[in-house]
Protein backbone atom coordinates (compact mmCIF):
# COMPACT_ATOMS: atom_id res chain seq x y z
CA UNK A 1 0.00 0.00 0.00
CA UNK A 2 0.96 3.25 -1.14
CA UNK A 3 0.66 6.65 0.72
CA UNK A 4 1.37 10.18 -0.36
CA UNK A 5 1.34 12.99 2.13
CA UNK A 6 0.57 16.23 0.72
CA UNK A 7 2.54 19.33 3.40
CA UNK A 8 2.49 22.91 2.59
CA UNK A 9 5.09 25.42 4.08
CA UNK A 10 3.90 27.92 5.92
CA UNK A 11 4.92 31.19 8.04
CA UNK A 12 5.83 29.97 11.88
CA UNK A 13 2.32 29.93 13.91
CA UNK A 14 2.44 33.54 15.83
CA UNK A 15 4.84 34.57 13.69
CA UNK A 16 4.47 38.75 12.24
CA UNK A 17 2.87 37.92 8.75
CA UNK A 18 2.18 40.40 6.00
CA UNK A 19 1.84 41.11 2.71
CA UNK A 20 4.29 42.50 0.21
CA UNK A 21 3.66 45.76 -1.59
CA UNK A 22 2.25 43.55 -4.64
CA UNK A 23 -0.06 42.04 -2.60
CA UNK A 24 1.51 38.42 -2.20
CA UNK A 25 2.16 36.67 1.52
CA UNK A 26 5.57 38.18 2.38
CA UNK A 27 7.01 34.62 2.60
CA UNK A 28 10.14 35.61 3.17
CA UNK A 29 9.85 37.34 6.66
CA UNK A 30 9.11 34.88 9.07
CA UNK A 31 10.80 31.56 9.67
CA UNK A 32 8.77 28.73 7.92
CA UNK A 33 7.21 25.39 9.04
CA UNK A 34 5.19 22.67 8.11
CA UNK A 35 1.72 23.07 8.16
CA UNK A 36 1.02 21.95 11.82
CA UNK A 37 -2.29 19.94 10.61
CA UNK A 38 0.05 18.53 7.78
CA UNK A 39 2.37 16.88 10.54
CA UNK A 40 -1.02 15.33 12.12
CA UNK A 41 -1.26 13.09 8.53
CA UNK A 42 2.30 12.78 8.56
CA UNK A 43 2.02 10.97 11.88
CA UNK A 44 -1.09 8.73 10.57
CA UNK A 45 0.52 8.00 7.59
CA UNK A 46 3.63 6.67 9.69
CA UNK A 47 1.56 5.06 11.88
CA UNK A 48 0.25 3.16 9.09
CA UNK A 49 3.71 2.02 8.07
CA UNK A 50 4.43 0.91 11.91
CA UNK A 51 1.53 -0.94 11.73
CA UNK A 52 2.41 -2.85 8.67
CA UNK A 53 -0.40 -1.40 6.39
CA UNK A 54 1.64 1.18 4.49
CA UNK A 55 4.42 -0.50 2.70
CA UNK A 56 5.40 3.49 0.78
CA UNK A 57 5.20 6.81 2.59
CA UNK A 58 5.78 9.80 0.23
CA UNK A 59 5.99 13.22 1.05
CA UNK A 60 4.43 15.76 -1.94
CA UNK A 61 4.60 19.60 -1.49
CA UNK A 62 4.30 22.17 -4.34
CA UNK A 63 5.87 25.47 -3.32
CA UNK A 64 9.20 27.54 -3.93
CA UNK A 65 12.60 25.37 -3.45
CA UNK A 66 13.26 26.49 -0.23
CA UNK A 67 10.25 24.10 0.13
CA UNK A 68 12.28 21.31 0.28
CA UNK A 69 13.35 21.88 4.31
CA UNK A 70 10.17 20.95 4.75
CA UNK A 71 10.09 17.53 3.13
CA UNK A 72 13.24 17.01 4.88
CA UNK A 73 11.37 17.51 8.19
CA UNK A 74 9.03 15.27 7.15
CA UNK A 75 11.35 12.56 6.02
CA UNK A 76 13.25 13.18 9.22
CA UNK A 77 9.87 12.06 11.11
CA UNK A 78 9.93 9.33 8.78
CA UNK A 79 8.69 7.77 5.64
CA UNK A 80 10.52 6.47 2.76
CA UNK A 81 10.75 9.69 -0.23
CA UNK A 82 9.61 13.24 -1.28
CA UNK A 83 8.95 15.25 -4.18
CA UNK A 84 8.96 18.89 -4.70
CA UNK A 85 6.77 20.92 -7.58
CA UNK A 86 8.36 23.76 -7.83
CA UNK A 87 7.86 26.26 -11.14
CA UNK A 88 8.38 30.04 -11.85
CA UNK A 89 4.90 29.82 -13.05
CA UNK A 90 3.20 28.88 -9.56
CA UNK A 91 4.39 31.85 -7.95
CA UNK A 92 1.04 33.34 -6.18
CA UNK A 93 -1.14 30.32 -6.97
CA UNK A 94 -4.73 30.37 -5.68
CA UNK A 95 -6.30 27.45 -4.28
CA UNK A 96 -7.47 25.76 -7.93
CA UNK A 97 -4.13 25.58 -9.08
CA UNK A 98 -2.67 24.51 -6.28
CA UNK A 99 -5.11 21.35 -5.92
CA UNK A 100 -4.92 21.08 -10.10
CA UNK A 101 -0.78 20.61 -9.91
CA UNK A 102 -1.07 18.08 -6.60
CA UNK A 103 -3.43 16.27 -8.75
CA UNK A 104 -1.61 15.53 -11.46
CA UNK A 105 1.46 14.85 -9.81
CA UNK A 106 -0.83 12.29 -7.22
CA UNK A 107 -1.99 10.98 -10.92
CA UNK A 108 1.96 10.47 -11.53
CA UNK A 109 2.39 8.76 -8.03
CA UNK A 110 -0.74 6.71 -8.06
CA UNK A 111 -1.38 6.34 -4.05
CA UNK A 112 -4.05 4.42 -2.55
CA UNK A 113 -4.41 6.99 0.23
CA UNK A 114 -3.28 10.71 -0.18
CA UNK A 115 -3.66 12.48 3.23
CA UNK A 116 -3.54 16.03 3.62
CA UNK A 117 -4.51 18.47 6.85
CA UNK A 118 -8.24 19.84 7.03
CA UNK A 119 -6.77 23.34 6.91
CA UNK A 120 -3.54 25.25 5.90
CA UNK A 121 -2.70 28.15 9.12
CA UNK A 122 -2.44 30.41 6.08
CA UNK A 123 -5.54 30.05 3.97
CA UNK A 124 -7.85 28.29 5.85
CA UNK A 125 -10.55 27.41 2.66
CA UNK A 126 -10.10 23.98 3.36
CA UNK A 127 -10.59 23.54 -0.43
CA UNK A 128 -7.70 21.24 -1.54
CA UNK A 129 -8.51 17.93 -1.06
CA UNK A 130 -12.11 17.86 -2.08
CA UNK A 131 -11.06 19.74 -5.13
CA UNK A 132 -7.91 17.39 -5.93
CA UNK A 133 -10.11 14.43 -5.10
CA UNK A 134 -12.66 15.64 -7.85
CA UNK A 135 -10.16 16.40 -10.67
CA UNK A 136 -8.79 12.53 -9.62
CA UNK A 137 -12.24 11.42 -9.76
CA UNK A 138 -12.07 9.56 -6.18
CA UNK A 139 -14.11 9.50 -3.14
CA UNK A 140 -13.10 12.47 -0.24
CA UNK A 141 -12.74 10.90 2.86
CA UNK A 142 -12.73 14.53 4.88
CA UNK A 143 -12.45 16.42 8.40
CA UNK A 144 -11.30 12.37 9.73
CA UNK A 145 -10.90 12.70 13.41
CA UNK A 146 -9.85 8.98 13.26
CA UNK A 147 -8.66 6.55 9.88
CA UNK A 148 -8.74 3.22 9.51
CA UNK A 149 -7.33 1.69 6.45
CA UNK A 150 -7.62 -2.08 6.22
CA UNK A 151 -8.39 -4.50 2.90
CA UNK A 152 -9.58 -2.33 -0.28
CA UNK A 153 -11.32 0.28 1.94
CA UNK A 154 -10.68 3.51 3.80
CA UNK A 155 -12.96 5.28 6.68
CA UNK A 156 -12.96 7.82 8.50
CA UNK A 157 -14.75 9.06 11.90
CA UNK A 158 -16.10 12.39 11.65
CA UNK A 159 -18.46 14.50 13.41
CA UNK A 160 -21.81 15.24 12.85
CA UNK A 161 -24.58 17.42 13.65
CA UNK A 162 -24.79 15.37 17.30
CA UNK A 163 -22.62 12.42 17.38
CA UNK A 164 -20.30 10.97 14.31
CA UNK A 165 -20.49 8.79 11.29
CA UNK A 166 -17.49 6.51 10.26
CA UNK A 167 -17.59 7.59 6.29
CA UNK A 168 -15.97 4.54 4.05
CA UNK A 169 -14.67 4.38 0.39
CA UNK A 170 -13.41 1.95 -1.74
CA UNK A 171 -9.46 2.89 -2.45
CA UNK A 172 -7.92 5.12 -3.88
CA UNK A 173 -9.47 7.85 -1.70
CA UNK A 174 -8.42 11.39 -0.77
CA UNK A 175 -8.46 12.39 3.29
CA UNK A 176 -7.95 14.98 5.32
CA UNK A 177 -7.70 14.77 9.27
CA UNK A 178 -8.22 16.78 12.13
CA UNK A 179 -5.67 17.20 14.85
CA UNK A 180 -8.19 14.65 17.18
CA UNK A 181 -6.42 12.19 15.33
CA UNK A 182 -3.41 11.94 17.68
CA UNK A 183 -0.19 14.05 18.59
CA UNK A 184 2.53 13.88 15.67
CA UNK A 185 6.02 12.77 16.69
CA UNK A 186 9.21 14.83 17.21
CA UNK A 187 11.86 13.89 14.60
CA UNK A 188 14.73 11.53 16.31
CA UNK A 189 18.70 13.03 15.62
CA UNK A 190 18.90 9.46 13.79
CA UNK A 191 15.92 10.55 11.98
CA UNK A 192 17.26 14.04 10.98
CA UNK A 193 20.51 12.03 9.83
CA UNK A 194 18.28 9.83 7.58
CA UNK A 195 16.29 12.20 6.09
CA UNK A 196 19.69 13.52 4.46
CA UNK A 197 20.29 10.22 2.21
CA UNK A 198 16.34 10.07 1.04
CA UNK A 199 15.57 10.59 -2.44
CA UNK A 200 13.64 13.86 -2.61
CA UNK A 201 12.87 15.00 -6.30
CA UNK A 202 12.08 18.48 -7.88
CA UNK A 203 9.68 18.39 -10.86
CA UNK A 204 8.33 21.26 -13.04
CA UNK A 205 5.12 21.64 -14.22
CA UNK A 206 6.61 20.43 -17.96
CA UNK A 207 7.34 17.50 -16.10
CA UNK A 208 3.83 16.88 -14.77
CA UNK A 209 2.34 17.73 -18.50
CA UNK A 210 1.01 21.09 -17.63
CA UNK A 211 1.47 24.78 -19.13
CA UNK A 212 1.82 28.30 -16.66
CA UNK A 213 -1.08 29.63 -19.84
CA UNK A 214 -3.74 26.55 -18.59
CA UNK A 215 -3.23 27.20 -15.13
CA UNK A 216 -4.57 30.58 -15.74
CA UNK A 217 -0.93 32.23 -15.24
CA UNK A 218 -1.18 30.75 -11.84
CA UNK A 219 -3.91 32.07 -10.14
CA UNK A 220 -7.99 32.81 -10.72
CA UNK A 221 -8.34 34.82 -8.38
CA UNK A 222 -6.41 37.94 -7.12
CA UNK A 223 -5.93 39.79 -4.05
CA UNK A 224 -6.97 43.31 -4.39
CA UNK A 225 -6.27 44.99 -1.37
CA UNK A 226 -4.68 44.22 2.05
CA UNK A 227 -4.97 46.05 5.56
CA UNK A 228 -5.00 45.75 8.99
CA UNK A 229 -7.63 44.92 10.94
CA UNK A 230 -9.84 46.99 12.34
CA UNK A 231 -7.83 48.44 15.16
CA UNK A 232 -9.89 47.67 18.46
CA UNK A 233 -9.38 50.17 21.73
CA UNK A 234 -7.45 48.31 24.66
CA UNK A 235 -9.81 46.84 26.54
CA UNK A 236 -11.48 48.25 29.49
CA UNK A 237 -10.30 46.75 32.44
CA UNK A 238 -11.96 45.51 35.52
CA UNK A 239 -10.19 44.08 38.33
CA UNK A 240 -9.26 44.00 42.04
CA UNK A 241 -12.81 44.04 43.00
CA UNK A 242 -14.90 41.64 44.42
CA UNK A 243 -17.01 38.94 42.47
CA UNK A 244 -20.37 41.05 43.17
CA UNK A 245 -18.54 44.02 42.37
CA UNK A 246 -16.96 42.33 38.73
CA UNK A 247 -20.29 41.34 38.17
CA UNK A 248 -22.44 44.36 38.33
CA UNK A 249 -19.78 46.01 36.21
CA UNK A 250 -20.31 43.45 33.54
CA UNK A 251 -23.44 43.97 33.86
CA UNK A 252 -23.32 47.47 33.22
CA UNK A 253 -21.21 47.22 30.28
CA UNK A 254 -23.56 44.81 28.74
CA UNK A 255 -26.19 46.97 29.21
CA UNK A 256 -24.50 49.75 27.85
CA UNK A 257 -24.55 47.93 24.65
CA UNK A 258 -28.17 46.78 25.05
CA UNK A 259 -27.09 42.96 25.51
CA UNK A 260 -29.53 42.46 27.72
CA UNK B 1 -30.22 29.39 -15.60
CA UNK B 2 -28.88 32.27 -16.06
CA UNK B 3 -25.02 34.30 -15.90
CA UNK B 4 -26.52 36.81 -13.70
CA UNK B 5 -27.73 33.58 -11.08
CA UNK B 6 -26.67 33.43 -7.93
CA UNK B 7 -26.47 29.77 -6.61
CA UNK B 8 -26.11 28.71 -2.90
CA UNK B 9 -25.50 25.82 -1.20
CA UNK B 10 -29.01 24.90 1.39
CA UNK B 11 -28.38 22.08 3.55
CA UNK B 12 -31.24 20.42 5.13
CA UNK B 13 -30.03 18.42 8.50
CA UNK B 14 -33.20 16.21 10.39
CA UNK B 15 -36.26 17.16 7.95
CA UNK B 16 -35.38 21.10 8.17
CA UNK B 17 -33.36 24.03 6.49
CA UNK B 18 -29.90 24.74 8.70
CA UNK B 19 -29.87 28.31 9.68
CA UNK B 20 -27.01 28.48 7.12
CA UNK B 21 -29.22 28.09 3.98
CA UNK B 22 -31.20 30.43 5.24
CA UNK B 23 -28.64 33.08 5.61
CA UNK B 24 -27.16 32.24 2.36
CA UNK B 25 -31.38 32.51 0.71
CA UNK B 26 -30.88 36.12 2.36
CA UNK B 27 -27.43 37.04 0.69
CA UNK B 28 -28.31 35.33 -2.24
CA UNK B 29 -31.20 37.32 -2.44
CA UNK B 30 -29.50 40.68 -1.80
CA UNK B 31 -26.82 39.83 -4.56
CA UNK B 32 -29.16 38.87 -7.14
CA UNK B 33 -30.89 42.15 -6.88
CA UNK B 34 -27.85 44.03 -7.81
CA UNK B 35 -27.08 41.48 -10.59
CA UNK B 36 -30.25 41.39 -11.93
CA UNK B 37 -30.54 37.28 -11.89
CA UNK B 38 -32.35 35.12 -9.83
CA UNK B 39 -31.17 33.28 -5.74
CA UNK B 40 -31.32 29.78 -6.63
CA UNK B 41 -31.27 27.32 -4.00
CA UNK B 42 -29.45 23.91 -4.15
CA UNK B 43 -30.93 21.62 -1.69
CA UNK B 44 -29.41 18.27 -0.39
CA UNK B 45 -30.10 17.13 2.78
CA UNK B 46 -32.69 14.94 5.04
CA UNK B 47 -36.45 17.38 4.25
CA UNK B 48 -34.78 19.07 1.17
CA UNK B 49 -37.64 17.75 -1.19
CA UNK B 50 -40.43 19.00 1.21
CA UNK B 51 -38.54 21.96 2.43
CA UNK B 52 -37.31 23.26 -0.43
CA UNK B 53 -40.26 25.21 -1.81
CA UNK B 54 -40.17 26.95 2.07
CA UNK B 55 -36.88 28.34 0.95
CA UNK B 56 -39.28 30.79 -1.08
CA UNK B 57 -39.83 32.96 2.01
CA UNK B 58 -36.66 33.62 2.67
CA UNK B 59 -35.58 35.09 -0.84
CA UNK B 60 -34.95 31.68 -3.25
CA UNK B 61 -36.73 32.07 -6.22
CA UNK B 62 -35.82 28.58 -7.39
CA UNK B 63 -34.27 25.27 -5.34
CA UNK B 64 -33.17 22.53 -7.55
CA UNK B 65 -32.84 19.32 -4.81
CA UNK B 66 -29.86 17.65 -5.05
CA UNK B 67 -30.84 14.57 -2.78
CA UNK B 68 -32.54 14.12 0.30
CA UNK B 69 -31.19 11.29 2.13
CA UNK B 70 -28.58 11.03 4.86
CA UNK B 71 -25.12 10.84 2.61
CA UNK B 72 -22.11 12.64 3.06
CA UNK B 73 -22.60 15.86 1.20
CA UNK B 74 -19.65 15.77 -0.99
CA UNK B 75 -21.62 12.92 -2.89
CA UNK B 76 -24.00 15.82 -4.40
CA UNK B 77 -21.56 17.18 -6.22
CA UNK B 78 -22.39 15.58 -9.48
CA UNK B 79 -25.73 16.96 -9.58
CA UNK B 80 -24.10 20.49 -8.18
CA UNK B 81 -21.95 20.69 -10.79
CA UNK B 82 -24.78 20.11 -13.59
CA UNK B 83 -26.07 22.34 -12.22
CA UNK B 84 -23.20 25.30 -11.76
CA UNK B 85 -22.75 24.03 -15.47
CA UNK B 86 -25.37 26.16 -16.83
CA UNK B 87 -23.61 29.22 -15.70
CA UNK B 88 -24.24 31.57 -12.85
CA UNK B 89 -22.20 34.52 -11.68
CA UNK B 90 -21.59 33.23 -7.83
CA UNK B 91 -22.40 29.70 -5.69
CA UNK B 92 -22.57 31.08 -2.09
CA UNK B 93 -20.85 27.95 0.28
CA UNK B 94 -21.31 27.50 4.17
CA UNK B 95 -17.88 27.90 5.78
CA UNK B 96 -18.82 24.36 7.06
CA UNK B 97 -17.33 20.88 6.39
CA UNK B 98 -20.07 19.72 4.52
CA UNK B 99 -20.57 23.24 2.52
CA UNK B 100 -16.58 23.38 1.83
CA UNK B 101 -16.22 19.82 0.48
CA UNK B 102 -19.30 20.75 -1.73
CA UNK B 103 -17.70 23.68 -2.86
CA UNK B 104 -14.28 22.12 -3.02
CA UNK B 105 -15.34 19.51 -5.68
CA UNK B 106 -17.40 22.25 -7.78
CA UNK B 107 -13.74 23.94 -7.77
CA UNK B 108 -12.34 21.01 -8.91
CA UNK B 109 -14.62 19.67 -11.39
CA UNK B 110 -15.44 22.96 -12.82
CA UNK B 111 -11.58 25.06 -12.46
CA UNK B 112 -13.96 27.57 -10.33
CA UNK B 113 -12.11 30.58 -8.90
CA UNK B 114 -12.72 30.12 -5.43
CA UNK B 115 -12.81 32.68 -1.81
CA UNK B 116 -13.16 32.58 1.38
CA UNK B 117 -14.06 31.57 4.13
CA UNK B 118 -15.23 35.91 3.74
CA UNK B 119 -17.01 37.91 6.33
CA UNK B 120 -18.09 40.30 2.75
CA UNK B 121 -19.07 39.75 -0.36
CA UNK B 122 -20.82 42.55 -2.50
CA UNK B 123 -20.77 43.23 -6.55
CA UNK B 124 -18.47 46.27 -7.47
CA UNK B 125 -19.51 47.14 -10.72
CA UNK B 126 -20.97 43.97 -11.52
CA UNK B 127 -17.89 42.30 -10.28
CA UNK B 128 -17.75 39.94 -7.30
CA UNK B 129 -15.52 41.38 -4.59
CA UNK B 130 -14.86 39.31 -1.21
CA UNK B 131 -13.50 40.31 2.42
CA UNK B 132 -11.38 38.13 4.74
CA UNK B 133 -9.48 37.63 7.43
CA UNK B 134 -6.22 36.24 6.44
CA UNK B 135 -3.13 35.06 7.79
CA UNK B 136 -4.82 34.07 11.09
CA UNK B 137 -6.47 37.53 10.68
CA UNK B 138 -3.30 39.32 10.84
CA UNK B 139 -4.88 41.37 7.48
CA UNK B 140 -7.80 41.95 6.01
CA UNK B 141 -8.13 41.36 2.49
CA UNK B 142 -10.39 41.86 -0.75
CA UNK B 143 -9.93 39.69 -3.68
CA UNK B 144 -11.75 39.48 -7.15
CA UNK B 145 -11.88 36.84 -9.59
CA UNK B 146 -9.38 37.52 -12.39
CA UNK B 147 -10.48 38.81 -15.80
CA UNK B 148 -11.96 36.01 -18.01
CA UNK B 149 -11.81 33.39 -15.19
CA UNK B 150 -14.60 30.83 -15.15
CA UNK B 151 -17.74 31.62 -13.32
CA UNK B 152 -19.37 31.09 -11.30
CA UNK B 153 -17.19 32.07 -8.40
CA UNK B 154 -17.26 29.65 -5.16
CA UNK B 155 -17.55 31.78 -2.27
CA UNK B 156 -17.70 30.32 1.63
CA UNK B 157 -19.48 32.52 3.76
CA UNK B 158 -18.81 32.73 7.56
CA UNK B 159 -21.97 32.03 9.88
CA UNK B 160 -23.54 35.62 10.98
CA UNK B 161 -22.34 36.91 7.67
CA UNK B 162 -26.31 37.48 6.31
CA UNK B 163 -29.58 37.60 8.61
CA UNK B 164 -32.20 35.38 7.45
CA UNK B 165 -35.25 37.71 6.10
CA UNK B 166 -38.27 36.52 8.08
CA UNK B 167 -42.17 36.80 7.64
CA UNK B 168 -41.53 36.54 3.83
CA UNK B 169 -44.65 34.43 2.07
CA UNK B 170 -42.87 33.80 -1.25
CA UNK B 171 -43.01 29.73 -2.53
CA UNK B 172 -39.59 28.77 -4.65
CA UNK B 173 -39.84 26.77 -8.22
CA UNK B 174 -38.58 23.58 -7.24
CA UNK B 175 -36.75 20.84 -9.35
CA UNK B 176 -35.24 18.08 -9.21
CA UNK B 177 -31.41 17.04 -10.43
CA UNK B 178 -30.77 14.45 -11.93
CA UNK B 179 -29.63 11.92 -9.60
CA UNK B 180 -27.39 9.77 -12.51
CA UNK B 181 -24.24 10.34 -10.32
CA UNK B 182 -23.08 6.19 -10.36
CA UNK B 183 -20.27 6.84 -12.73
CA UNK B 184 -18.49 9.33 -10.41
CA UNK B 185 -15.89 8.58 -7.69
CA UNK B 186 -16.88 11.00 -4.97
CA UNK B 187 -20.30 9.26 -4.83
CA UNK B 188 -18.87 5.89 -3.88
CA UNK B 189 -18.09 7.19 -0.02
CA UNK B 190 -21.02 5.99 2.01
CA UNK B 191 -21.92 6.62 6.00
CA UNK B 192 -20.85 3.40 7.05
CA UNK B 193 -22.07 3.54 10.61
CA UNK B 194 -23.48 6.14 12.86
CA UNK B 195 -23.39 7.32 16.50
CA UNK B 196 -25.60 9.82 17.91
CA UNK B 197 -24.55 12.21 20.87
CA UNK B 198 -26.33 11.11 23.94
CA UNK B 199 -27.58 14.91 24.61
CA UNK B 200 -28.37 17.21 21.71
CA UNK B 201 -25.90 19.61 20.75
CA UNK B 202 -26.63 23.23 20.28
CA UNK B 203 -25.26 24.45 17.03
CA UNK B 204 -23.21 26.91 18.03
CA UNK B 205 -23.07 28.56 14.56
CA UNK B 206 -26.74 30.06 15.28
CA UNK B 207 -25.97 31.21 18.75
CA UNK B 208 -26.10 35.35 19.10
CA UNK B 209 -24.48 34.57 22.64
CA UNK B 210 -21.89 31.98 23.79
CA UNK B 211 -20.25 30.94 26.62
CA UNK B 212 -17.01 29.61 26.14
CA UNK B 213 -15.31 27.22 28.64
CA UNK B 214 -11.35 26.81 28.53
CA UNK B 215 -8.81 24.33 30.47
CA UNK B 216 -9.61 26.67 33.78
CA UNK B 217 -13.15 26.02 34.02
CA UNK B 218 -11.84 22.13 35.32
CA UNK B 219 -14.22 19.93 34.63
CA UNK B 220 -17.65 18.74 33.39
CA UNK B 221 -19.42 20.64 36.64
CA UNK B 222 -17.60 23.22 35.89
CA UNK B 223 -18.81 23.43 32.68
CA UNK B 224 -22.41 23.18 34.44
CA UNK B 225 -21.26 27.05 35.98
CA UNK B 226 -21.10 28.30 32.57
CA UNK B 227 -24.42 26.73 31.50
CA UNK B 228 -26.35 28.40 33.89
CA UNK B 229 -24.88 31.98 32.23
CA UNK B 230 -25.58 30.89 29.65
CA UNK B 231 -29.30 29.89 30.02
CA UNK B 232 -29.92 33.41 31.82
CA UNK B 233 -28.28 35.17 28.33
CA UNK B 234 -30.32 32.66 26.16
CA UNK B 235 -26.95 31.56 24.77
CA UNK B 236 -25.11 28.85 24.08
CA UNK B 237 -22.01 26.84 26.08
CA UNK B 238 -18.68 26.70 23.48
CA UNK B 239 -15.20 25.78 24.42
CA UNK B 240 -11.23 25.67 23.93
CA UNK B 241 -9.78 22.69 22.05
CA UNK B 242 -8.27 21.96 26.01
CA UNK B 243 -12.06 21.70 27.29
CA UNK B 244 -13.38 19.40 24.44
CA UNK B 245 -9.58 16.81 24.76
CA UNK B 246 -10.35 16.82 28.34
CA UNK B 247 -13.83 15.25 27.48
CA UNK B 248 -15.67 17.44 29.53
CA UNK B 249 -17.75 19.00 26.71
CA UNK B 250 -18.23 17.35 23.16
CA UNK B 251 -16.05 17.89 19.97
CA UNK B 252 -19.02 19.84 18.44
CA UNK B 253 -18.45 22.96 20.82
CA UNK B 254 -15.18 23.18 20.16
CA UNK B 255 -14.30 26.74 18.67
CA UNK B 256 -11.27 27.78 16.50
CA UNK B 257 -9.02 26.47 13.84
CA UNK B 258 -10.84 22.64 14.27
CA UNK B 259 -13.92 23.57 15.42
CA UNK B 260 -16.79 25.98 14.74
CA UNK B 261 -16.04 29.71 13.41
CA UNK B 262 -18.64 31.65 15.46
CA UNK B 263 -19.34 35.15 14.62
CA UNK B 264 -21.93 35.69 17.45
CA UNK B 265 -23.11 39.02 18.99
CA UNK B 266 -21.50 38.45 22.66
CA UNK B 267 -18.46 35.88 22.97
CA UNK B 268 -17.55 35.42 26.90
CA UNK B 269 -14.36 33.58 27.12
CA UNK B 270 -13.99 32.38 30.85
CA UNK B 271 -10.42 30.60 31.47
CA UNK B 272 -9.40 30.55 28.07
CA UNK B 273 -6.29 31.57 27.16
CA UNK B 274 -6.59 32.92 24.01
CA UNK B 275 -4.71 30.91 21.83
CA UNK B 276 -3.91 31.80 18.25
CA UNK B 277 -6.03 28.92 17.12
CA UNK B 278 -8.81 29.80 19.45
CA UNK B 279 -8.68 33.37 18.21
CA UNK B 280 -9.11 32.73 14.49
CA UNK B 281 -12.48 30.77 15.74
CA UNK B 282 -14.02 33.62 17.29
CA UNK B 283 -12.28 37.06 16.13
CA UNK B 284 -15.38 38.02 13.89
CA UNK B 285 -17.56 38.06 17.30
CA UNK B 286 -19.12 41.35 17.84
CA UNK B 287 -18.69 42.38 21.70
CA UNK B 288 -15.70 39.86 23.67
CA UNK B 289 -15.53 39.68 27.24
CA UNK B 290 -12.98 37.92 28.80
CA UNK B 291 -12.75 36.46 32.50
CA UNK B 292 -9.44 34.85 33.67
CA UNK B 293 -7.11 34.99 36.39
CA UNK B 294 -4.01 35.89 34.76
CA UNK B 295 -3.94 39.70 33.99
CA UNK B 296 -1.44 38.56 31.62
CA UNK B 297 -3.61 36.18 29.55
CA UNK B 298 -3.45 36.68 25.63
CA UNK B 299 -6.85 37.12 25.55
CA UNK B 300 -6.85 40.45 27.14
CA UNK B 301 -5.26 41.66 23.83
CA UNK B 302 -8.62 41.29 22.07
CA UNK B 303 -10.93 41.23 24.70
CA UNK B 304 -13.47 44.23 24.61
CA UNK B 305 -13.56 43.97 28.57
CA UNK B 306 -11.20 41.92 30.70
CA UNK B 307 -12.34 40.23 33.64
CA UNK B 308 -9.56 39.61 36.09
CA UNK B 309 -10.67 37.36 38.88
CA UNK B 310 -11.19 33.76 39.57
CA UNK B 311 -14.35 32.27 37.16
CA UNK B 312 -16.25 30.49 39.73
CA UNK B 313 -16.12 33.80 42.07
CA UNK B 314 -17.28 35.87 38.99
CA UNK B 315 -19.53 33.80 36.87
CA UNK B 316 -22.21 32.44 39.63
CA UNK B 317 -22.31 36.16 40.76
CA UNK B 318 -22.99 37.56 37.26
CA UNK B 319 -25.71 34.58 36.91
CA UNK B 320 -27.33 36.40 40.10
CA UNK B 321 -26.79 39.89 38.89
CA UNK B 322 -28.37 39.01 35.36
CA UNK B 323 -31.33 37.44 37.17
CA UNK B 324 -31.78 40.04 39.74
CA UNK B 325 -31.89 42.63 37.19
CA UNK B 326 -34.41 40.83 35.30
CA UNK B 327 -36.26 40.34 38.92
CA UNK B 328 -36.50 37.04 39.01
C1 LIG C 1 -3.21 22.31 14.84
C2 LIG C 1 -3.83 22.88 16.08
C3 LIG C 1 -5.16 23.22 16.07
C4 LIG C 1 -5.77 23.76 17.19
N1 LIG C 1 -7.10 24.09 17.14
C5 LIG C 1 -7.68 24.66 18.22
C6 LIG C 1 -9.06 25.04 18.18
O1 LIG C 1 -9.76 24.84 17.19
N2 LIG C 1 -9.60 25.63 19.28
C7 LIG C 1 -8.87 25.86 20.42
O2 LIG C 1 -9.42 26.40 21.38
N3 LIG C 1 -7.58 25.48 20.49
C8 LIG C 1 -6.98 24.88 19.41
N4 LIG C 1 -5.67 24.49 19.52
C9 LIG C 1 -5.02 24.51 20.84
C10 LIG C 1 -4.50 25.89 21.26
O3 LIG C 1 -3.20 26.03 20.76
C11 LIG C 1 -4.47 26.00 22.80
O4 LIG C 1 -3.69 24.96 23.32
C12 LIG C 1 -5.85 25.95 23.46
O5 LIG C 1 -6.73 26.85 22.82
C13 LIG C 1 -5.74 26.29 24.92
O6 LIG C 1 -6.98 26.15 25.55
P1 LIG C 1 -7.34 27.00 26.86
O7 LIG C 1 -7.22 28.42 26.58
O8 LIG C 1 -8.64 26.47 27.34
O9 LIG C 1 -6.24 26.49 27.89
P2 LIG C 1 -4.98 27.23 28.50
O10 LIG C 1 -4.13 27.81 27.45
O11 LIG C 1 -4.36 26.28 29.44
O12 LIG C 1 -5.61 28.44 29.29
C14 LIG C 1 -6.36 28.29 30.44
C15 LIG C 1 -6.65 29.69 30.99
O13 LIG C 1 -7.53 29.59 32.09
C16 LIG C 1 -7.14 30.54 33.07
N5 LIG C 1 -7.66 30.04 34.35
C17 LIG C 1 -7.31 28.90 34.99
N6 LIG C 1 -8.03 28.78 36.12
C18 LIG C 1 -8.83 29.85 36.22
C19 LIG C 1 -9.80 30.29 37.16
N7 LIG C 1 -10.10 29.58 38.25
N8 LIG C 1 -10.42 31.46 36.93
C20 LIG C 1 -10.13 32.22 35.85
N9 LIG C 1 -9.23 31.84 34.91
C21 LIG C 1 -8.59 30.67 35.09
C22 LIG C 1 -5.64 30.59 32.97
O14 LIG C 1 -5.17 31.82 33.47
C23 LIG C 1 -5.42 30.43 31.47
O15 LIG C 1 -5.37 31.69 30.82
C24 LIG C 1 -5.03 23.95 18.39
C25 LIG C 1 -3.67 23.61 18.40
C26 LIG C 1 -3.07 23.10 17.27
C27 LIG C 1 -1.62 22.76 17.30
Amino acid sequence: MKIVVCIKQVPATGADKRYTDDLRLDRASAEAIINPLDEYAIEQALRLADDGVADVITYLTMGPESASEALRRALAMGGDDAVLVSDPGLAGSDEWVTARVLAAALDRLAPDVALMGMASDDARGSLVPGAVAAMRDVPLLSYGAELRVAGNEARVRRLSSDGFDWIAAPLPVVASLTDQVGEPRYASLKGIMAAKRKPLETWTLADLGLSAAELHGGALTRVTGARPPEAKPPAERVENVTPTEAAARIADWMAARKLI
Amino acid sequence: MSTNDILFLAEFDAGQATRSALELAAGAAALAAQSGGEAVALAYGPGAADGAAGLGAHGAARCVVLGDERRPAVVHAPAATAVAREGALALLAPATPNGRDLAAALVGSLGLPAFGPVRAVRLVDGTLETEQATLQGAVITTSRPNEGAPSPSVVLVLANTFTPIEGGTGSAAVSTAPTDDGESGLARATIAESQPAEATVVNLEEATVIVAGGRGVGSQEGFGVLQELADVLGGAVGASRAAADAGWVPYQLQIGQTGKVVKPSLYIAVGISGAIQHRVGMQSAEHVIAINRDPDAPIGEFADLFVVGDLFGVVPALTDELRRRRGE
